[in-house]
């Protein structure tokens, strides 16, 4: 679209609160240079990044084709270098009605890309008369998108629905790469995860034995991967098009009952007064938001 | 060094019982030197509240531009901003600069519509994390994930709320060289926003 | 003046003293880290009113197998098939467009694309774009006007018709028993082996092929797939 659109708009000035879509590569220009001073600033020869590292998701997830649908399976840590960003994320991402997607990677372009995609899914039925969406359709989408940035957006895939044709499950790269598979895995704990599936699957398993050995996959990462943990997440999608979603179906590394077990001690009670307070203000809200009336306009500096 | 670890922040963000506080330092350095003692990372958008620890023009740029996108949101629809969307709107803000981001890293604390507390935390461009208990942010990371997971119990009334914030956050940062100096924390309720400028090591 | 110093920049761009083997094949040398690539041996043999297409199935990330039931081989047209090696992205891409433009231009012209215009769109998104892809690829099948062909595109971008074809990290192992095998006008079932054969060799030397062999036969009266299991390759005298 924005090949067609963008030579008009040059000549007529666009409303103030409309912003361009896709990327923006304003500050692009500016980090390098502020890499490149840090690193002339730092003392010598340490090779550590000075660009900050985005969330990461070390992660585990699988997903397999049983008798009469799909099964797919995450594990739920987050993490940014070493510290666990998050103990419980959500790695299943919806896309449609009928389609979910596990992603691995950057955290932040798993959840934009699917995020993207299942708005993309969405309109596309509105346009075709709401008409249930196709698994390929899905991979198709995802895969472009990803090819169109080679690899930069770093999501890993492992896409799974149900449609006209029956179930599929899709492995997607970030380089755009697929594969149609009846069972895959992907992220840091696959390899672990494959070995499970390896070992285990068969054609034409019951529901209960899909979701048995998913979860045994992906506890096969939690425990020999460090990028993975928390406890495990199970998607079903049947060929009737139900669909459960159950979080948290396995959790080995819940500590409440250890917390509830000790007595916490009172100490860790903070009593009031505790904190020097040095000046306190109470404010009560205003209702109903920003009014014209509110907004001060103030001359650009120049 | 990271140019996130620059200025220094340390901010923490916490829920209690039908109540919110997020507490933050006000030390602005430049590197090990010290800057300013009352430098402001914790801004307010109605009743919620967005903390940005990182880049210091970076939390100054943010600041203005969720300022003119919240605005401009208000005026058309007539009506509050969520802290839900407001974190939305920040998360993308961010991951529109995917490959040339923002160096900061945000909490947003806020009661939505039912007054129920609502917290979010998010990296650099803009990956989200929700939690019902805390999220903290900025160089003391490690110290202050340590406090709270310590400190902290489920539904807590604002004034205890805001001991075991406050005591958290100054344990924190009197074991981290780039944030201190000083504190500020805003507890929200339904009826209103309590302000405290605390009492800390200036070391 | 920017022009001047940019020649003379290329002109004292330092050349190699002498190659030195880093253990890699050319397709796989400059991969992105963490690109999928299918190091792979692919072949093609044409025969009197046909030709056969055959490749292993691996798809590897340096040491670990992403999959190993892969299928590299791609129908572009009716009549047209394709084997892929390289970055599996980059040829996935490549493959999804010639298939678009040859549907295109079978509906424009009322009338099945040739081999060789299927194997020179596929060389022309291969030449033009060759500094972003890594792609070797070749294009094999029947069409009225050449009967049975096949077309070697390698990484440069260059289309070259052939009396037979191999591909990928596995090819350098079987050279010299491809060409003791072939002879012209081979009959489909002589192809038919010596592909089988000849991919079962380059997948007992070569570390990123192995898997199963599928192949698949292209005649005027349709086309047929087979694949033979990992545990039954005609390998040996």
């Amino acid at each position: 679209m924005s090949e067609f659109t963008n030579n008009t708009v040059n000549s007529v000035k666009k409303p103030v609160e409309e912003t361009p879509s896709g990327f923006s590569f304003d500050n692009i220009h500016r980090n390098a240079m502020i890499e490149q001073m840090s690193k002339q600033q730092a003392a010598s020869g340490s090779n550590s990044s000075y660009l900050p590292q985005a969330t990461k998701t070390g992660t585990t997830i699988v997903g397999l084709v049983y008798k009469d649908g799909v099964v797919l399976g995450a594990d739920t840590r987050a993490t940014g270098g070493t510290e666990v960003a998050d103990k419980n994320c959500e790695k299943i991402h919806y896309l449609a009605p009928n389609i979910y997607c596990c992603g691995a990677g950057t955290a932040a372009d798993t959840e934009k890309t699917t995020e993207l995609i299942s708005s993309q899914l969405d309109l596309l039925r509105m346009n075709t008369e709401g008409s249930q969406s196709r698994v390929v359709t899905a991979c198709t989408m995802l895969k472009r998108m990803l090819f169109r940035y080679q690899g930069h957006v770093s999501a890993a895939l492992v896409l799974g629905g149900v449609d006209v044709d029956g179930p599929h499950v899709y492995q997607i790269y970030p380089h755009g790469s697929t594969a149609k598979l009846s069972y895959t895995t992907m992220g840091s704990g696959s390899l672990a995860a494959m070995s499970v599936f390896e070992s285990g699957y068969v054609d034409g398993m019951t529901e209960e034995e899909g979701i048995e050995l998913v979860k045994r996959a992906i506890l096969a990462g939690v425990f020999n991967d460090l990028g993975s943990g928390s406890n495990v997440d199970v998607c079903v999608i049947r060929n009737d098009g139900t669909t459960k979603m159950d979080r948290g179906a396995v959790q080995p590394n819940d500590v409440t009952p250890l917390r509830n077990a000790i007595n916490r001690s009172d100490k860790l009670n903070m009593r009031s007064g505790t904190t020097a307070v040095l000046k306190s203000s109470f404010k009560p809200h205003s209702v109903g938001g920003v009014t014209l009336a509110d907004v001060t306009v103030t001359d650009m500096e120049t | 060094m990271s140019i996130l670890e620059y200025n220094g922040a340390a901010i923490i963000a916490m829920t209690g019982k039908d109540c919110v506080a997020i507490a933050c330092d006000t030390r602005l350095g430049a590197q090990a030197q010290t800057v300013s003692c009352d430098f402001k990372k914790v801004f307010q958008f109605g009743k919620t509240f967005v903390g940005l620890a990182g880049l210091a023009s970076d939390v100054q740029t943010m600041n203005s531009l969720l300022k003119f996108r919240k605005n401009l949101y208000e005026l058309r629809e007539e009506r509050e901003m969520t802290p839900r969307v407001l974190s939305n709107l920040l998360s993308n803000l961010l991951y529109e600069k995917r490959f040339g981001p923002y160096f900061i890293e945000p909490v947003v604390a806020g009661l939505d519509d039912d007054n129920k507390p609502f917290l979010s935390g998010m990296d650099l461009i803009g990956a989200p994390v929700y939690t019902d208990d805390f999220v903290v942010t900025g160089t003391a990371t490690a110290n202050m994930y340590g406090m709270c997971e310590t400190l902290y119990k489920k539904d807590m009334e604002p004034e205890e709320l805001f001991e075991t914030l406050s005591q958290a956050l100054l344990s924190s940062v009197d074991r981290d060289a780039l944030s201190g100096w000083g504190a500020t924390v805003h507890i929200v309720t339904k009826d209103g926003v309590m302000t405290r400028e605390l009492k800390g090591r200036m070391d | 003046m920017n022009q001047f110093a940019y020649h003379q920049q290329q002109m004292q761009a330092p050349m190699p003293m002498s190659y030195q083997h880093d253990g890699k094949s050319a397709e796989t040398r400059n991969l992105k880290p963490g690109e999928l690539s299918t190091g792979t041996t692919i072949m093609a043999i044409p025969f009197e009113g046909g030709v056969v297409l055959g490749a292993d199935s691996r798809t590897s990330t340096g040491t670990y197998i992403a999959n190993r039931v892969s299928d590299k081989l791609a129908q572009l047209h009716d009549h047209i098939w394709c084997c892929r090696s390289g970055s599996a992205a980059d040829t996935q891409a490549l493959t999804d467009y010639v298939r678009h433009y040859l549907s295109q231009l079978a509906i424009e012209t009322g009338r099945a694309p040739t081999v060789k215009t299927a194997a020179h769109l596929m060389r022309r998104l291969c030449y033009e774009n060759k500094d972003n892809l890594m792609a070797g690829v070749i294009i094999g099948g029947w069409d009225p006007v050449e009967k049975g062909s096949v077309y070697n595109i390698p990484l440069g971008g260059t289309c070259i018709k052939m009396p037979f074809a191999i591909g990928g990290s596995g090819s350098t192992y079987i050279y010299g028993l491809v060409d003791s095998m072939y002879s012209e006008g081979m009959t489909e079932e002589e192809a038919h082996t010596c592909v089988k054969k000849a991919i079962s060799h380059a997948m007992a030397r070569d570390g990123s092929s192995g898997g199963v062999i599928r192949t698949v036969v292209v005649k005027e009266s349709g086309n047929a797939r087979e694949y033979v299991p990992g545990n039954a390759l005609p390998f040996g005298p």
